[in-house]
């Protein structure tokens, strides 16, 4: 539910190292350009999405 | 520097208590600064306690609300707004309102400063966005 999958992104990317890649699981379809738009303004890389049903995947990795 | 993200809440129903949480816990968590400021029947929101209600007739139906909120996931205002304060987000109350609404600093959730008006503009004058909740 928006805003909780960019607010636990946050969180978490603070204990991942530089290169690493996170998966990201979200049901609330706001994350489709929620999370894009995170990335661009932290800078980290959004690699890749996928849709599974109800379920987006996202994969981004630390800058 | 980090971007700055100010707001004024000015209503202290159910929907403008959370929009100004959902916002501020957003902008915190894309790396901007975020400063709240609660005046008249907003600043009950910043009690140890707040419990909102949905606005005018609707407030009958808070409770059944409330339920299909945390239903959905999304946490009570109390602890949002805690999860909003870890994020880094600042609550402010407008110190003569405080007065007008019988809110002594000692009601306040720890964390919360007051602050004036003057303050509150000179913060809101060095943010890209300013938005008016109310």
């Amino acid at each position: 539910m928006c805003p909780m999958p960019i607010v636990h992104l946050a969180k978490k990317v603070k204990e991942l190292k530089s290169g690493q890649v996170l998966e990201l699981l979200a049901d609330d379809v706001g994350a489709k350009e929620d999370v894009p738009a995170w990335c661009s303004r932290t800078g980290h890389q959004l690699v890749g999405n996928e849709e599974e049903g109800k379920l987006l995947k996202f994969y981004i990795r630390i800058k | 520097m980090a971007d700055k993200l100010c707001m004024v809440v000015s209503e202290g129903t159910f929907d403008k208590a959370y929009m100004p949480l959902i916002m501020g816990t957003t902008a915190a968590a894309m790396g901007s600064e975020v400063h709240v400021f609660y005046t008249f029947f907003g600043t009950g929101l910043l009690k140890k306690v707040a419990k909102p209600k949905l606005p005018g007739m609707f407030r009958l139906f808070t409770g059944m609300f409330s339920k299909r909120m945390k239903k959905v996931g999304i946490p009570g205002h109390d602890e949002m707004m805690q999860q909003a304060m870890d994020m880094g987000v600042n609550f402010y109350a407008c110190s003569t309102t405080m007065g007008l609404m019988g809110i002594k600093e000692g009601d306040l959730k720890p964390g919360v400063k007051v602050l004036g008006a003057a303050a509150f503009l000179k913060l809101a004058g060095e943010a890209k966005t300013t938005l008016f909740i109310g």
